[in-house]
């Protein structure tokens, strides 16, 4: 009697588990969500299942709830690689997101390319492959992207500068932060700068002042540097320590608000795409109720990278109708436009060619007098 | 002067951290290897501790360091007295294991976000400029002075401590020192509370100087060659080193490349493994034993 209690059990367990799987649209993600390098993904990760919890609550998408599974990568390739191929065959998801370290890319991508899934970089810097022309199946929504950001934050250095401008630069080492600052190095020659110095950090680093002292001693009057946050700001306090007092310019990751309210320097700007929360606007306060309802141990302010990729996703289900595969999902995909309610300077917008966007818009704050302030608002670059 | 000070404040973080290593290997022969992560641990006591005495930072100091001290000898009473006559690799292999507990818990409980203790007490970071221009900051001039103060305690405690002279003998010849009465878990409890104590130290004192993440541990590992450089049963020999493996990478870093600075410690390891493997103030008996 209890052999075949239990038979039956196992029998309608397995019937009802595909079946409430195919009744949802499955969503999987690889992501660094432990390790040394989470500080990045695991508060956009946190931000997107919020946003899908409450997307579900509300009805979810074409009637039919997403199912967000969730895969720790710890940022190792090989672990990325295994995520992605369970979650294709065995979870049969028809989206991937990959929210991790450059160095997942490469074994995400054959995976996603040889099961023809759409692969969506969310929260994870954006590949040149969404640049115009782009790869079919790969998308991004991350607000950072290689190339236009340091365009954008030499243009502030050199609208802002008073005089001739001597630049020093800081890199983590890893080799997208590194290539990004090649970039900005011969760039910033180009247009009439002064580079005296490259300092190119190894992750982590006991004390930064030994890598502060060589880029101090080469006498810059700008430092920019485009690498995890705590490259920044480490080099920027250990310049601090040593006494020097110029400007200091950064990308504006997730930390970016509650760190210059912690620094309080009227000289270190940060370079952003996001709305900083201080702006208070309406789709701020959303996600700051999400947040507290659910109980977040991650600040609201780190979490508009996930709750825009959020926005992406719902926006291309809906699209792709149900039951949705990975060819209506990439259709739809690729004729998308999302109003990200002034998260951004303007919308996402992806076409058949640019899977990135066709417009990009930057703001630059700064620690003013008691508060965080603009000093430079939306300014907008075509993506070619 | 600056490059010497930055010689001296990266000596003194590595050394403080290798003295951990000398301390329990020196007594049980076990290499720790969650030495990092108990470090990093201690750092994060510091902002358990800043929310339970809000408002009193010396307190929370005091807790941060009493509460490092006794999760050494938790961490032997609950796990490695359990080691006790196994075969030293399953001992280390068990450090290894603790070592991915601790990380664990530290996402878990305080995420995996940069953190700073300084401002959880809020207390400030002040910058000091010494004769010759040379600039060092509050927490690190702490730094060194604890440094030193712990080397100092040391090696009274070895030398001249009625249990830093047992911890001696558990650690020359564990059998004769427990048929002569000595209590050998009480002195290898104590060889781990003094080890994580004075790990945690090197990590409070980092945290408040520039924060804290879990990426912390992987700053041991940089410290595990000093150890070797002196030799893994000299505390003398763990402060040589330190400053060796720090100078070698200051200088470096300076004068040819920065991303030197990341197989330095291991080049200066190299180097000393042809010359004289076993460290330059450890015994050679004690490499045939390992």
């Amino acid at each position: 009697m209890l052999k075949r209690t239990l038979l039956g059990a196992i029998a309608i367990c397995a019937l009802t588990i595909p079946a409430s799987a195919q009744d949802a649209y499955v969503v999987g993600l690889t992501g660094a969500l432990t390790g040394p390098p989470s500080s990045t993904y695991a508060p956009a990760v946190d931000a997107l299942g919020l946003y899908i919890d409450r997307v579900n609550a509300a009805g979810g998408v074409n009637g039919k709830k997403i199912q967000l599974i969730l895969e720790d990568d710890g940022a190792q390739p090989s672990k990325a690689a295994a995520n992605t191929k369970k979650l294709i065959t065995q979870d049969k998801a028809v989206l991937i997101l990959n929210a991790s370290l450059s160095s997942t890319y490469a074994p995400v991508i054959a995976e996603t390319q040889a099961a023809g899934v759409p692969l969506l970089f969310a929260s994870s810097v954006c590949p040149k492959s969404v640049y115009p022309p782009a790869e079919p199946l790969q998308f991004c929504t991350t607000g950072f992207a290689a190339n236009y950001d340091s365009q954008a934050t030499l243009d502030f250095i050199k609208a802002r500068a008073k005089g001739p401008v001597k630049i020093g630069f800081s890199a983590m080492a890893i080799p997208l932060s590194r290539g990004e600052i090649d970039y900005a190095e011969n760039l910033s020659k180009e247009m009439g700068m002064t580079p005296v110095d490259k300092e190119v950090i190894p992750p982590p680093t006991a004390d930064y002042t030994s890598f502060a002292t060589k880029l101090k001693d080469a006498g810059p009057n700008w430092v920019y540097s485009w690498a995890p946050w705590v490259t920044q700001v480490r080099t920027l306090e250990a310049l601090r320590k040593l006494g020097w007092q110029d400007d200091y310019v950064a990308w504006g990751h997730l930390e970016a608000e509650s760190e210059l309210s912690r620094l309080k320097d009227g000289k270190f700007f940060v370079v952003n795409s996001n709305a900083l929360f201080q702006e208070a606007l309406p789709i701020h306060k959303e996600i700051e109720e999400a947040a507290k309802k659910a109980g977040s141990k991650y600040p609201a302010a780190t979490m508009a990278e996930g709750w825009i990729a959020g926005m992406a996703i719902e926006a291309a289900l809906k699209g792709a109708g149900w039951p949705a595969d990975p060819a209506k999902l990439k259709a739809s995909m690729e004729n998308l436009k999302v109003d990200t309610k002034g998260l951004r300077g303007g919308p996402i917008e992806w076409t058949k060619d640019n899977h990135f966007r066709t417009k990009l818009y930057y703001r630059v704050y700064t620690w003013s007098g008691d508060k965080i302030s603009r000093v430079q608002d939306w300014k907008s670059y075509d993506v070619k | 002067m600056q490059l010497l000070i930055n010689i001296v404040v990266l000596a003194s973080i590595y050394a403080l951290i290798a003295c951990g290593y000398v301390l329990i290997y020196r007594v049980s022969r076990v290499l720790n290897l969650a030495h990092g992560e108990l470090m990093m641990f201690g750092a994060y006591l510091v902002l358990a501790c800043s929310s339970l005495f809000a408002g009193h930072p010396v307190m929370a100091l005091c807790a941060a360091v009493i509460l490092s001290l006794v999760t050494g000898a938790l961490v032997y009473i609950f796990l490695m007295r359990k080691m006790t006559g196994e075969m030293v690799l399953a001992a280390i292999l068990t450090t290894v294991a603790l070592g991915i507990l601790v990380r664990g818990v530290v996402v878990l409980v305080w995420s995996s976000q940069q953190q700073y203790p300084a401002q959880a007490l809020g207390i400030s970071n002040p910058t000091f400029t010494l004769p010759g221009d040379g600039h060092i900051s509050l927490w690190s001039l702490v730094l060194v002075l604890t440094n030193l103060a712990a080397y100092g305690a040391l090696f009274g405690f070895l030398r001249f401590g009625r249990w830093g002279m047992r911890m001696r003998a558990a650690g020359q010849n564990p059998l004769l020192a427990a048929q002569r009465g000595i209590n050998l878990h009480g002195v290898y409890a104590l060889a781990w509370s003094l080890s994580t104590l004075t790990g945690a130290l090197a990590g409070i004192l980092m945290a408040l100087d520039s924060g804290v993440t879990g990426s912390m541990p992987v700053i041991a590992l940089k410290a595990f060659p000093a150890a070797l450089v002196g030799g893994l049963d000299s505390l003398g020999g763990a402060l040589i080193g330190a400053l060796i493996v720090a100078g070698a990478e200051v200088l470096l870093i300076y004068y040819v490349d920065p991303l030197l600075s990341d197989v330095v410690p291991f080049l200066v390891l190299v180097a000393m493994l042809f010359v004289r493997p076993w460290g330059l103030f450890g015994t050679r008996e004690e490499l045939d034993r390992v």
